[in-house]
């Protein structure tokens, strides 16, 4: 953009056919003056602005500081919350499990026989209807009822488990079941727990 | 001036020339930024930002029918050191510091995981021999919570904690052969879980982020994908008669010297199994306690010879037929030698007996039962077996499933055209022994057989639901004249008195088979069964007995108690009347 356009540009000047555009521009810019300091002085500072201006900034500072405060101490609860849920989830699975072992069929069938439970293998019924009386009511017997054996059908989820008065379950296999049938093991603690809790 | 404007001229000329070689040079180079090589660097780029941790999805449980739980995931821990910083640490006890020593420390962790401390020390020093700035070494894993718990009070600072996922079977044997089991890394290897593993198993997710500075997620870029866990594969076995059965069978196993045995117990109006016991039972959560050949279901895996228990499926077709009834005659010999060639024995010595089909039945005599059954064409006989669901694998679909062996009527050599009316000269499985005698007390209307109920998902619905059309077999006057000469065989036949269940009707037939010895002969061992079914006036429940070679008591008084038993504690659990009505009294012999 050099030599070629320049001249191309100062064409006109030179024959002087654009001279009067310059002239009615002129008024116009008139209008436009600097402005001189002496008119700023003139207006005396207010403090009230400053003062709002400055309280202002203070209170946004001090809300901004606040309210993260107020946040982070809300995350660290949310955390610790957090914290509690996933302990007391893994409780409940715990203790779900427990329960699930306690109430196999195992444990709870060589519980009943430790206990002096016998089987009954000969069913009766009353017939509510008529009140008939169904079967033939035979007392069970631990001769007639089927021995319950802990290592016939294993688990080795509950082999550690203790039997209520504190018996072994192994100990207290089919073997034994005549001994419990006469001297019936009394309940002491409530339920039996996993020796684990 | 011509000169100054040509000199410009070759200037512009260059430069732009110039701009466009480098113009060019950029745009092939963006190009091949972002288009030629575009996925390998952003995945380059991707994986020097982008991190991320894998979301494990839990495997569904193993449901027994009334929903409790034959195989469940649970969380297990690992606690593992950074031998590096293993030394001695400071405790706070009551409000005062005390120091800890390295000893007291892995005295401490051994007394919560089971080993003892100088094994524990041993861990630490071994990871610090092979590298002096080991920061990693395993202590103990499959921890339990309480366990973890107290080494977390230990406030040792050099350890750490991380969760794996685990198996447990609450119930340990109690279907154990059902429900199979899962390998070290928690994939399926057995039963359910095998056959179910696409319901049980989840769907990992994932959580990816960008990681700046210091590998802390930077804001807004965390992408999760939650996992999808598994479902529940709910199964139609009833815990209790699974575990009673389990239990009689492997009493009277033991009591009489059995290798092996199952106790198949159906639903009559479903087909669904209420149990299946096994002896040798496997415990799923104690794999290596069982020999390697017990830890499979026999039941629908092995197939074997079933011998007399099949003489009902040949009766039931003849009356079908209508070429025989229960009260046709036969006179039968202890050896019977028909035109064909073939050559067919009681299994004592008898004189000629005269005897109706009712009594071949109660006799359970072969050579009578081989007059009858050459009524009937073979390929007739084998379109039976057909009809029964003899000849193909059950709908279960249990894994290594077995569809029973049996020739084509067309290659029956003669022995085996007889043998077949008898239970002999052809396999079958335990499952499919049970579901012939569901068709029969289900008046002649077989249903498949079903195991599952279907795969429970968390928001409630079932899938997978098996199809429970039953299909027409013979009629139910046929099935009903089988199921009243069973109840003969409860009530006159020789074992009458050991399978009494008092006050309730059953039907029965006993069976006792020679076994191949795989040289095409026989061996000197037996299969005793029983199969049956119970109330025999309105039949809800079909119970199968089998027991591999018994060497204390060769024959079908064996499994008689456990008929019984198991028989009388379904009858009991399930709340069914005793019988009102009196058994049916069909003539034996004329």
């Amino acid at each position: 953009m050099s030599g070629a356009t320049a001249a191309l540009d100062l064409a006109p000047d030179r024959f002087g056919r654009a001279k009067p555009r310059p002239e009615r521009l002129a008024p116009e810019r008139r209008h436009i003056r600097a402005v001189l300091p002496g008119a700023l002085a003139k207006t005396r500072p207010r403090p009230l602005y400053a003062v709002i201006v400055v309280g202002a900034v203070i209170a946004i500072v001090s809300g901004q500081l606040l309210l993260s405060v107020g946040l982070s101490q809300g995350a660290y609860q949310i955390q610790q919350l957090e914290g509690q849920q996933v302990e007391l989830g893994r409780t409940s699975a715990a203790l779900a499990e427990d329960l699930d072992r306690l109430a196999s069929p195992q444990y709870l069938a060589v519980n009943a026989q430790a206990l002096g439970m016998v089987g009954n293998s000969l069913p009766s019924y009353l017939r509510l209807s008529d009140g008939a009386v169904l079967g033939t009511p035979t007392p069970a017997a631990a001769s007639t009822s089927p021995i319950f054996g802990a290592t016939l059908v294993p688990n080795a989820q509950t082999a550690t488990i203790p039997l209520v008065g504190g018996q072994n379950p192994a100990a207290a296999d089919g073997a034994s079941s005549p001994d419990a049938g006469t001297t019936p093991v009394p309940l002491q603690d409530g339920l039996p727990s996993p020796t684990t809790r | 001036m011509v000169r100054h404007t040509k000199t410009t001229r070759r200037r512009l000329a260059f430069t732009i020339v110039a701009v466009s070689i480098v113009m060019t040079l950029f745009v092939m180079r963006l190009v091949d930024i972002q288009v030629v090589r575009a996925s390998a660097l952003s995945a380059e780029s991707l994986e020097k930002t982008e991190t991320g941790d894998t979301i494990l999805a839990t495997r569904g449980s193993i449901l027994a029918s009334d929903g409790s739980v034959l195989a469940e995931a649970v969380m297990r821990y690992t606690v593992q050191v950074s031998p590096k910083d293993a030394g001695e640490f400071e405790r706070d006890v009551d409000g005062t510091e005390q120091t800890i020593t390295l000893d007291q420390a892995t005295n401490e962790i051994g007394a919560i995981v089971g080993k003892a401390g100088p094994e524990v020390l041993a861990l630490i020093t071994d990871a610090l021999a092979a590298d002096k700035d080991s920061l990693y070494a395993l202590i103990a894993k499959n921890l339990t919570l309480d366990q973890l718990r107290a080494l977390k009070a230990l406030e040792i600072p050099w350890t750490t904690f991380s969760e794996s996922p685990s198996r447990v079977y609450p119930n340990g044997a109690v279907a154990g052969n059902i429900v199979g089991f899962v390998g070290e890394e928690g994939e399926a290897q057995a039963g359910v879980e095998l056959m179910d593993d696409s319901c049980l198993a989840g769907e990992n997710g994932r959580t990816t982020y960008e990681k700046g500075s210091g590998g802390l997620p930077l804001p807004g870029t965390t992408v999760t994908q939650s996992a999808k866990d598994g479902g529940d594969v709910v199964l139609t076995i009833d815990k209790d008669i699974q575990w009673f059965s389990q239990q009689s069978l492997a009493a009277q196993a033991q009591a009489v010297g059995a290798s092996w045995g199952i106790v198949t117990v159906m639903e009559v109006s479903t087909g669904k199994l209420l149990a299946v016991a096994e002896y040798p039972a496997v415990d799923p959560g104690n794999v290596s306690a069982t020999a390697a050949e017990d830890r499979g279901s026999r039941a629908f895996a092995a197939p074997f010879e079933p011998g007399s228990t099949y003489k009902s499926l040949t009766a039931a077709a003849l009356i079908d037929q209508g070429v025989v009834s229960p009260n046709s005659q036969v006179v039968a010999p202890f050896r019977y030698l028909p035109s064909n060639g073939a050559d067919i024995n009681d299994s004592e010595f008898h004189d000629d007996m005269n005897l109706t089909l009712s009594g071949v039945m109660v006799q359970s005599s072969n050579t009578g039962m081989s007059q009858f059954g050459e009524k009937l064409d073979a390929d007739t006989r084998y379109a039976y077996f057909q009809k029964f669901g003899q000849l193909q694998k059950s709908e279960v679909g249990f894994p290594s499933e077995s569809g029973g062996i049996m020739a084509d009527a067309a290659d029956w050599d003669n022995q085996t055209t007889y043998a077949t009316m008898f239970g002999q000269g052809f396999s079958t499985t335990a499952i499919q022994g049970a579901s012939l005698y569901q068709t029969i007390a289900n008046g002649g209307v077989r249903m498949p057989v079903q195991l599952v109920e279907g795969c429970k998902h968390a928001d409630g619905t079932v899938t997978d639901v098996p199809d429970a059309t039953g299909t027409r077999v013979v009629s139910a006057d046929a099935a009903k004249q089988v199921s009243d000469m069973l109840e003969m065989v409860d009530q006159e036949s020789w074992v009458a008195a050991n399978v009494d269940v008092p006050g309730y009707r059953v039907a029965m037939k006993t069976g006792t088979a020679q076994q191949p010895d795989g040289e095409g002969g026989y061996s000197s061992s037996y299969l005793v069964s029983m199969a049956g079914f119970a109330p025999a006036e309105a039949p809800q429940f079909v119970v199968s007995v089998n027991l591999a070679d018994p060497v204390k008591m060769n024959s079908s008084a064996a499994v008689a108690p456990i008929f019984r038993d198991v028989t009388t504690q379904v009858l009991k659990s399930r709340g069914v009347q005793p019988s009102t009505e009196p058994a049916p009294n069909l003539p034996l012999d004329f």
